[in-house]
Formats: C-alpha cells, structure tokens, sequence
C-alpha cells in the first residue's frame, strides 16, 4: 500500500472518531447529569486531566518513535541505508527550466539513486510522479547550495517530473513527462 | 453606544468586509483551478490573487476581528479604559490602507510572488513599482499590529491605584505570565502569591502571551516587507541591488521563524484565550484547571518560538538537528492544544444541562475544526512524511483550510455572536445563525477533505493543471466553498435585519 493512502484511512478514521465524539459530548451535555459533579475550582490538576495529558505524551512519543523509524521508506533511504548509490543523477535548473543530462534517465528497479538537483536563480522544487499523478517524491531546490536527496524506485516505469515550489506564473509549465524510466536490471 | 463599543465594532465590521473579498477570492480560484473563466482570469492574474489572498483573509479578516474583541474585552476585563482609542482609531486606518494597498498590488500591478515571498522571487521576477506597492502596502499592515500590541501592552500595564508604579506592574505581571507566582509562594513557603496588582485573568494573561508572539512576528515580517521596499526602489532609481546579497536559506529560516509565530503561536494562543474567556461566559461555570491552562498558555508560547522547522522539512542544505528539533517541538503542539480542549470541554461538561446557543455551538465546532486541522498537520509536519505531502493540497486543504476556516473563523464568529448582543442590546435571529454556523462548518471540512484527498493523489498546491487533472476533487471543493458562501450571505443579511444597515453606517463614520 502506498503510503499516502495509509495516512489518509488513519486520518478518516481520527476525524470520524473526534466527529462522533463531539457529536456525543453535545448529546450528552444538553442533558442533566444523573448524580451531581464536582463543583468548584480545581487549584492543581485534575485527576482525569492527568491522564489526558499523559495519553497526549504517549501519542507524541509513539508518533515520533514511528516517524523517525526506517518504517517509512523516505527515512530508510535517506537515513538508515548502508548501500551506497548505484548511479547519481544530477539536474539543474534555470530560469523556470529543467536542464537534465544529455542521456536518458534510466535508473534500476530496486536499486539507490542519488539525485542532486542544483537551482541557478529562484527557489524550485523537484518531484517525481509515477504516471497516475501519484508523489513519489520531492524536495525543496534552494539556490546556492546542492540538494540532494536518495531513492529506491519499486516500480518500473515512466515518471514525470515536475518543480513542486511555486517560483512565479511559469511555474505549473515547470514539468517533463516521461523524463525518468525505471526498469527492471537483468 | 458608546465609544468603545463603537471602536470594536468599526472592527469587526471590517473584518467581515475583508472575509467577503476573501471570499470571492476563493471561489474565483476555485473556479480558475477547475478551468473556468480562462480567457478572462489568466494565471497571472490567478497567481497575484493567491498572493493577497492570505492576507487579506489573515490581516483584513481574523487580525481585524480579533483586534475589535480585544480593544474592547482587555479594558473591561481589567476594569479600566483602553490605553489610547485615538491609537485604536488610528491604527484602524492604518490596517485598512494597509490591506487594501497589498491587494491593489495583486489587482492592479499583479505581484505575485505569493506570502511565502521565498527569495529572490520578490526582487527578481518584478519591476520595481510593483514591489514598492507590495512593500508599502505590507509594512502598513505591520505598523498598525505593532500599534495594536503598545494598546494592549499600555492598557494592561498602566499602574492602578494604590498598585505601585508601572515597574512594579510589569514586574508583577510577568511574575504571572511566566508562571513565577508558584515558584514564588514555593520559595516564600506560602500557599498561594497574590500580587498587590490585578489578579490578571486568564484570558488577559492569553492575550499578554499571544502578544508577544504577534509582536515578533510583525517586527520580522515588516523588515521583510521594508527590504521588498527598498530593494523596489534602487531599481527605480537605477541603482539595483544585488539580490545575492542576502542568502535564501537563511532568509527562508528567519523568514518561517517569524511567519510560523503566527501560525503556531498567536492563533492557538488567541484562539485558547478566547475560549477561556467566552465558554465560562456561556455557560455560567468557572473555567476548569485555571491553573494548569495558565502554564499551558506559556507553553504554547515557549514550543512557538521552536517550531518554524516544520516548514523546511523538504530542504535538505538544513542542518538535520533543526529538522529533528523542528520535528520534537511541533508534537508540543498536540500536548498543549489537547490540554487547551480538555480545559474548555470540561468547563461545559461540567456546566451540565448546556444550551447550545450560537456562540456555544460555534466553539464546540471550532474545537472539532482544530482537531482535525491540528491532525493532519501533525501527520506532515516531520521529515518522513514531508517527501510524501509538502506542498501538496494537503497541506493547505485539509491542514491550512479547515484550521482557519473551521477552526479560527468559527471562534471568532462564537465571539460575534456573544459579544454583539453585548455591545448593541439586541441578538441575531437564532435559526439564520445556527444555519449560517453549520454551513459555513460543513462548506469548510468538505472543501478541505476533497482538497486534502487531492493532495494525496498527488495534486499540488499553488499549481494550475491544464487537462483537467484531480477534476473531481476540487468540483467538491467548489461545492464546499459555496457551501460557506451561502452560510457567510445568510450571517450578513442576519446581522443586517438585526442592526440595520444605517447602525452599520454609523459605526462606520469617524
């Protein structure tokens, strides 16, 4: 499963749980309640407001553990990967251009690349999009500086580029279809 | 009505006039994004109008909003009068020139280097009138927050009677704002410090510490709207400056640094003060953990000066420990915002049997807003997920959309819907406002998900596509705007049946 659609059924899931919530806690407080509640000002923390705080730091902890984890393959490549890069591909651009190297991009399935993209003049972007429009990819192209990042495709294929960084009204022109193939080696 | 009464909603009123704009902003977007209206609206113009867009619907609408309830509520919270109304009105004016400048350098000289204003693209790609017009227009739209935040600094710091000189205030009341009071009662061996000033209410202490945020920000965004302007005019005069003079990626930090104090700073800040203020206020029972919200506010206002990373995920030149420390810092936000909406639910919890009236609906929503604004933010805001969703329609759908949309509108609009009663003697009808509210709720999450759905798939923000890529998604968008259209048209002609358009009028007049 790609990992955009794993987000968004958590993230329908989180909504419709805080929607049914909230939906039960207005049900709810229309109503008086059964046995009388504490009243007056709590001066330190509530019991109960403890534990919500303390599940609050659990989350944010699980979700840190897992979002720094090689879990997800955007850390694994450009983080935790031991294997150097089998080719490396290197892409300018310039006045709303992309200027890509004189040979075809052909880059092995299942195998690291290496993209460094440079930018001559305004801040870019650089994404790669399989042929549904599906992100693979991006990153931001900062002029002045070399920005690099690592990848391993696993599906062979077409790709589209494209600048994912607005830089002035030419900016949606800004893509190449087809400009990266990725097959299978051997 | 008097004075002051007046001042606030000269305000507001504006504030809603700027909402409007930003809302035909919108939908003509909406429509030039699905194709339509090509051979009238071409990307330049679609480009300059996404440029002003934020700060017309930021500065014009939620600023404005926000500044009108506060003039107003900080002075009679406090018992005394506002520092300087002449300011005030000043200060008005110089908002209003200020936004209406911005948006004529988008309508008729088409800047459009977008709110992000990432360098060099401002001085590059534009002549230099259009950037003196931008400049100009900006840097007032700054001067008048930096009015706004002396008023409130000078009308909570004016000494009261007996309390001392404006030292010892100040003293006292950042003894408060950062929580020292305990540390003081601790060391003194005393169960509780009480200052010889005003206890500072809560929702002062929200306003005090939002402030300080606010005035960050503007001091940051001004410069930058100053260098826009002086940059405009050594091309005027023939004697360019170089853009190389100043680095993108150290620019792009102070910049998000000062941008993102408004993001994760004063609007959560604002927004939480606002709910302290206004749910005890509904539903008759004291605000629930006073104590603990108070240093939840100063956390909110520590973790806002240390999240601006969040932004910068996708630049790989920045240092990895900003990233990580970036990454840490925004899960703060989850801590501090999930304790803001257990403080405010448990105040109505416990205020059981609650009428839901229109201001009470309209925060329990906003909270539900925020929720899933919040969310979707957290989802994207770290280095992994980052490659996947920057910049995509997610992020200003799903998490942009439905924060300041579902989130911080419907606070301020629960804060119209209190207050206008308060200030006029008279209520909107309650069926117009409970439709308008749960329209204009609905219109939001449907265009943020489909936006946010979008994104997913690949779609791009800030981006047209010309064959009808992620059609589909964004037509539900559109429904989802007209959806908040109708409730905004049904809010304006409620409070016009209500008030009168003379009263609207009159409180107009200098």
């Amino acid at each position: 499963m790609e990992v955009q659609w794993a987000v968004e059924m958590f993230y329908y899931s989180l909504i419709t749980t805080y929607t049914i919530v909230i939906l039960l806690f207005i049900y709810k407080t229309r109503k008086p309640p059964k046995i009388s509640t504490d009243g007056g000002v709590h001066q330190g923390m509530d019991r109960r407001e403890k534990i919500w705080m303390y599940s609050l730091i659990t989350v944010a902890i699980i979700g840190n553990i897992i979002f720094f984890s090689p879990l997800i393959p955007s850390m694994q490549y450009n983080i935790y990967l031991d294997e150097e890069p089998v080719k490396t591909i290197v892409i300018r651009m310039e006045d709303h251009r992309f200027i890509l190297p004189e040979e075809p991009i052909v880059i092995p399935l299942g195998e690291p690349v290496e993209f460094k993209v440079y930018s001559e003049d305004l801040t870019y972007g650089f994404g790669v999009f399989r042929e549904d429009g599906m992100l693979v990819f991006q990153m931001q192209v900062v002029p002045g500086y070399e920005n690099r990042l690592v990848w391993i495709f696993t599906e062979p294929g077409n790709y589209t580029i494209r600048s994912t960084e607005y830089s002035g009204p030419e900016h949606p022109y800004m893509y190449i279809e087809d400009a990266i193939v990725v097959e299978e080696v051997g | 009505m008097g004075p002051r009464e007046k001042l606030a909603l000269k305000y507001v009123l504006a504030g809603v006039f700027w909402l409007g704009v930003a809302g035909i902003e919108g939908i003509l977007m909406r429509l030039r994004i699905l194709n339509l209206l090509t051979e009238i609206y071409t990307p330049e113009h679609y480009y300059a109008m996404m440029t002003v867009h934020p700060f017309v619907g930021i500065y014009g609408w939620a600023y404005m909003a926000v500044m009108g309830a506060f003039y107003y509520l900080v002075p009679v919270v406090l018992k005394k009068d506002l520092y300087s109304e002449w300011v005030a009105n000043l200060a008005w004016y110089v908002m209003m020139a200020g936004v209406l400048i911005t948006w004529l350098s988008g309508f008729l000289f088409s800047y459009s280097p977008l709110y992000t204003l990432y360098w060099p693209l401002p001085v590059v790609e534009y002549n230099g009138i259009q950037q003196i017009v931008f400049g100009f227009g900006s840097a007032l739209i700054f001067i008048s927050v930096l009015m706004f935040f002396f008023n409130m600094f000078a009308t909570i710091f004016l000494p009261q009677r007996g309390a001392g000189g404006a030292g010892y205030v100040a003293k006292e009341l950042l003894t408060l704002a950062f929580n020292l009071d305990k540390l003081k009662a601790k060391t003194k061996g005393i169960k509780e410090y009480l200052p010889r000033v005003n206890n500072y209410p809560v929702f002062v202490v929200g306003v005090f510490r939002g402030c300080v945020d606010t005035t960050l920000n503007a001091i940051v965004l001004l410069l930058v709207s100053l260098t826009i302007g002086v940059y405009g005019i050594t091309e005027v005069l023939g004697n360019e400056l170089s853009p190389s003079l100043i680095d993108p990626l150290i620019y792009k930090n102070v910049f998000w640094w000062g941008l993102d104090l408004i993001a994760d700073g004063n609007v959560l800040i604002f927004t939480a003060a606002t709910w302290y203020f206004l749910v005890p206020l509904l539903t008759n029972q004291p605000l629930f953990g006073e104590n603990v919200v108070r240093s939840v506010i100063l956390a909110d206002l520590v973790i806002s000066l240390f999240v601006w990373n969040h932004h910068m995920m996708s630049d790989t030149p920045q240092p990895l420990f900003l990233l990580v420390q970036g990454q840490i810092f925004t899960w703060g936000e989850l801590i501090t915002m999930g304790l803001t909406m257990f403080a405010v639910l448990m105040t109505i919890w416990r205020a059981r049997p609650v009428e839901y009236s229109p201001a009470l609906l309209a925060i329990v929503l906003s909270i539900l807003g925020y929720a899933m604004g919040g969310s979707a933010g957290m989802i994207q805001a770290n280095i992994a997920m980052n490659r996947y969703f920057h910049n995509t329609q997610w992020v200003i759908g799903i998490h942009g959309h439905i924060q300041l949309l579902a989130g911080l509108s419907l606070t301020i609009f629960a804060a119209i819907y209190a207050l206008a009663p308060i200030l006029t003697g008279k209520e909107m009808d309650r069926r117009l406002s409970y439709l308008h509210i749960v329209l204009f709720f609905v219109g939001a999450v449907v265009m943020g998900l489909s936006q946010g759905a979008a994104g997913a798939a690949g779609m791009l923000r800030r981006t047209l596509y010309f064959n009808g890529e992620y059609a589909g998604y964004m037509t539900v968008a559109a429904i989802g705007s007209f959806l908040m259209a109708v409730g905004f048209l049904i809010f304006l002609y409620n409070f016009v049946k209500t008030y009168g358009f003379k009263s609207v009028i009159e409180v107009l007049k200098p």
